[in-house]
This record gives C-alpha cells, sequence and structure tokens, in this order.
C-alpha cells in the first residue's frame, strides 16, 4: 500500500475502490435507467462536467456526477434512496455541457421513476397530482386573482378546465389508467395520515 | 395588414401560473400579439400542461398522456399553439417532438388517449411568444419595435432567460440558431432594448431560478438560495426590474423575494415582469390593465422611471 503510506486507517480505506464488488450492483437497474431516460448513461467518463455546471452542487451533497456513476455500476438502492436525488431542478446545464452527449437530467429523471415504483416520492410531487384531479391546474384559480381577472377585462375562470370542468373527467381517466391518483392519495395518506 | 386582419391565428395555451396567478400576462399577451398581427384563440379545455418537473419526476408515461391531450385539443383547432411559459414550452413542445419521432412512445400514448376518445397525429407545432416576437418569420425585432408607444426610455432591466424555452439546446429546434446559444444568448436583449429600455448584462445570468424539478416545494430553502445568488448579481448590475418569459420564474423571483426577505433576512425589492407584461406597457397599456398590483414586489420604483 506505498499509496496511501502514512495515511490515517480511516483515510486509506476511503481511498480504496470497494464500490465495483458490493453485492447490491444490479444490471436491471443498469437497464431500466437507459430504458425511460433514452439516454447513454454508460458513455459517462466522469469528468465532472456535470457536477460543475450544477446550480444544486454548491449548496448541497447533491452530487450528479455520482448518480451517474450509481447508474452505469447499477447501485439501485443506493441511488434511490438517497434524498438527494430532489434536488435537481431539471436545469440542463449538465446537458448542453456535458462532452459525451449525455442528458444526465434525463438519467435523474428515470431514476425518479423508479424510486417512484417504490413508493419514494416526496409529498409535494403527489399534491400536484392531487390538485390536477380535481382541477385541471397544478397551481388553481382562487377568488382573489378571480377578481383581479375580472378587473382587467378578462372572464373570471382562464378558458381552461376551470370554465369547461367537463373536460376533467378525461383528466381523471388518463390519471387513472395509471392509478395514480389512488397511489397519490395512498402514499400521501401513508405519510399525513 | 390592417389591425383586425391577423396574419397569423394560434391557439393560446395558458398553463396554469399565468392564468390563476399573474393574469396580466394572458391580457397583455393577447392585446400586444394582436397590435403585432398575431391572434391568440383560446385552446378551450386545456389543463395544467402537466407540470414537467412534478409529473415527469412521478412517471413519464402520464406525463407524455397528459401533455398530448392538450395537443389534441390543438389538432381538433387545426392551430399550432403558441403558449408564455418555458415549463409548459418543456411539456407541450417536447412531448410534441418526441411523439412525432418515437412510434413506441405515440403508440403507448394513443392506447390511453383512446379511452378519452382523442388520437395524437402529430399535425401541429408548438412555439413559445418570446420566439413569434423574435422570429421575423411571425413578428421580427423591428414590428416589435415599431409597435413601441410608450418607450421604456432609461430603465436597466436585466433578463432571464430560465432554462426549458433552449436546454437541452441538442433537443431543441428553433428555425432562428441565434436561440440556441445557452452559454450567452443575447436575442432577449435585443427585444428588451426594442422597447427602448437598456438591457443589462449580470453575471452567471444562465442561471437556473431553482424553482423547477419539483425543488421549490420539496426544498424552499434550497431553491431561493439559487434564487437569492442570482438576485444578487442581478442587484449588483444596477437593474432596476428583472423580465423573464416563464411565469413560473417569475414566481419564485417575484413571491420568493418575499419568503427569502422571511427566511433570509435579506430584500431586494427588485420589480419582475414577465417580458409580456413589458410590451403591453410599452404599448401603452396601463398597470391598471395589467394587473401589476398582483405582483408580490411593488413594480411602482419601475414605473415611477418609464411612465
Amino acid at each position: 500500500m506505498a499509496r496511501t503510506k502514512g495515511y490515517p486507517a480511516a483515510l486509506d480505506k476511503k481511498l480504496q475502490d470497494t464500490k465495483l464488488y458490493l453485492d447490491d450492483s444490479n444490471p436491471e437497474f443498469t437497464k431500466n435507467v437507459k430504458a425511460i431516460s433514452r439516454t447513454n448513461a454508460h458513455m459517462c467518463y466522469q469528468c465532472g462536467t456535470c457536477t460543475g455546471s450544477c446550480p444544486s452542487a454548491p449548496r448541497s451533497s447533491y452530487r450528479i456526477r455520482l448518480f451517474m456513476r450509481r447508474a452505469v455500476l447499477g447501485l439501485e438502492n443506493e441511488a434511490l434512496t438517497d434524498p438527494d436525488l430532489w434536488l435537481c431542478t431539471t436545469c440542463y446545464s449538465c446537458a448542453d455541457r456535458c462532452p459525451r452527449d449525455i442528458i444526465p437530467t434525463d438519467v435523474i429523471m428515470s431514476m425518479r421513476n423508479l424510486a417512484f415504483k417504490r413508493d419514494i416520492i416526496p409529498v409535494n410531487f403527489l399534491k400536484t397530482v392531487q390538485a390536477i384531479y380535481s382541477s385541471g391546474h397544478g397551481v388553481p384559480n382562487n377568488d382573489v386573482n378571480r377578481a383581479a381577472r375580472e378587473k382587467i377585462g378578462l372572464s373570471r375562470d382562464p378558458p381552461t378546465t376551470h370554465m369547461f370542468p367537463e373536460y376533467i373527467k378525461g383528466i381523471q381517466k388518463i390519471l387513472d389508467h395509471y392509478k395514480l391518483k389512488a397511489n397519490a392519495d395512498r402514499i400521501v395518506k401513508e405519510r399525513e395520515g | 395588414m390592417s389591425e383586425s386582419g391577423a396574419k397569423h391565428k394560434f391557439a393560446f395555451y395558458l398553463g396554469c401560473i399565468a392564468p390563476n396567478r399573474y393574469p396580466g400576462v394572458e391580457s397583455a399577451s393577447i392585446k400586444a400579439m394582436k397590435k403585432l398581427g398575431v391572434e391568440l384563440v383560446p385552446l378551450k379545455g386545456a389543463s395544467c400542461c402537466p407540470a414537467p418537473g412534478a409529473f415527469g419526476s412521478i412517471d413519464l408515461n402520464v406525463f407524455y398522456a397528459m401533455a398530448a391531450r392538450n395537443l389534441v385539443l390543438a389538432e381538433q383547432m387545426k392551430m399550432d399553439i403558441a403558449l408564455v411559459c418555458n415549463g409548459c414550452y418543456k411539456s407541450i413542445w417536447e412531448v410534441n417532438h418526441k411523439l412525432k419521432h418515437n412510434k413506441d412512445l405515440r403508440d403507448g400514448v394513443n392506447e390511453v388517449l383512446k379511452e378519452i376518445d382523442m388520437e395524437y397525429k402529430g399535425t401541429i407545432n408548438v412555439y413559445h411568444t418570446a420566439e413569434l416576437l423574435y422570429n421575423d418569420k411571425f413578428i421580427g425585432v423591428a414590428k416589435v419595435r415599431d409597435s413601441v408607444t410608450n418607450p421604456l426610455t432609461g430603465a436597466r432591466i436585466a433578463v432571464h432567460y430560465g432554462c426549458h424555452l433552449t436546454k437541452p439546446h441538442k433537443d431543441r429546434e428553433f428555425e432562428k440558431e441565434i436561440m440556441l446559444n445557452t452559454e450567452h444568448p443575447v436575442w432577449m436583449e435585443e427585444l428588451v432594448a426594442a422597447l427602448g429600455a437598456t438591457p443589462v448584462e449580470y453575471r452567471n445570468k444562465m442561471q437556473c431560478c431553482g424553482a423547477g424539478g419539483g425543488v421549490r416545494g420539496y426544498d424552499i430553502v434550497h431553491a431561493l438560495d439559487i434564487a437569492n445568488e442570482k438576485l444578487i448579481n442581478i442587484k449588483e448590475a444596477g437593474a432596476d426590474a428583472l423580465t423573464d418569459i416563464c411565469p413560473f420564474c417569475q414566481l419564485q423571483f417575484d413571491r420568493g423575494q418575499i419568503e427569502i426577505q422571511e427566511k433570509f433576512g435579506v430584500s431586494y425589492n427588485l420589480p419582475v415582469l414577465h417580458f409580456a407584461e413589458l410590451l403591453g406597457l410599452a404599448q401603452g397599456m396601463s398597470p391598471q390593465d395589467l394587473g401589476l398590483d398582483l405582483h408580490g414586489i411593488s413594480c411602482e420604483s419601475f414605473l415611477q422611471k418609464v411612465l
């Protein structure tokens, strides 16, 4: 161990690459990420341009390069249970700068899709689903805004599902097809009672 | 061309935050575009795009199907879509693009749409109004300049481009190549200058507002910290106002400044206006017509400079 000679034992251990030999590497995870993201994470050579471009990186422990590695090595549990997975603002700066022409943001999105299949999801995402199920809008109208709309010569409700609620049924059918509302209700109830 | 005879017609896709939080964006877009020969026709029964951060994260298949429903509504009107929000652009434009080019996705979506007697055909295109304003094929900077009756002279305005109109640029298709520069674009500055105002450059202009991807709902302090960094840079450059082309970014910077005051104890009092609102002002609409009193941060200091 000449390379780490004189280092404290803890650092010496840290410097050793143990990840490759972990039992929880799941090759299916790599394939699933590729299928959902439609981008080639395995082309990543870990240059770190993505993390360097990331607005979330300087203010958290979120490192998109790490998630890229997890995608390639099939480290499913490590990726999906990391709360940092939800700190990507999807700004796509990493995608525009990636020298390997990968879209790392879409790798994150695919991992979030896979996390949701295991009920791993922040509740605010589900509340947007519930709002859309009942009104068609993620950010619905309110009385203050209705009055303001009227004052500036607009209809009190916009000509969307708000003015034509008969269209909401179609939206509910789409969401029910994927059982999204039922799952959202169940998970929100489990978390918030 | 007479003022009433519109040269171009689009189905106007509203989204959520513009009509339900900043209705001035809706009315200004309709009126200002009409003066420029573009008629925006209501897209009856449209819903949330759906929110690309929330829905894209949960299940991309639902995201595709929900966006496709909005696209089909416009297909039935035989009209291209125009919209005012970068987030909506990501959902509506990108899903349209993906469905047109991927048969497997299109078949999957149509299987679901069949349940509500709809079919996605891929017959229309999707445009952001900022794109229509900049592109000579539709309007162009010169015509925007000619339509100004109340030039915003003396106002120093910083531009926030937002992310999802132009990024990821390898997937976008603009008629004007200039719009694909996502490192240091200046086309919005050209539009701001056309209104008589002075565009202001600032550090790290292309940084995200921090709200997207569900982060604003998941970790508000984290999201605000990103917006705060931009606000510091914009204030340093001496801007009188910030303009955006995305109501969600606008919410993050406008209402966000109040939250930043509460959480971080700093205030900027920087007015934040959608470009449609600026255009409305420059074409002679009053602040009352634009509902500017609904903004979290008072636009008074800025209005005193330009009115």
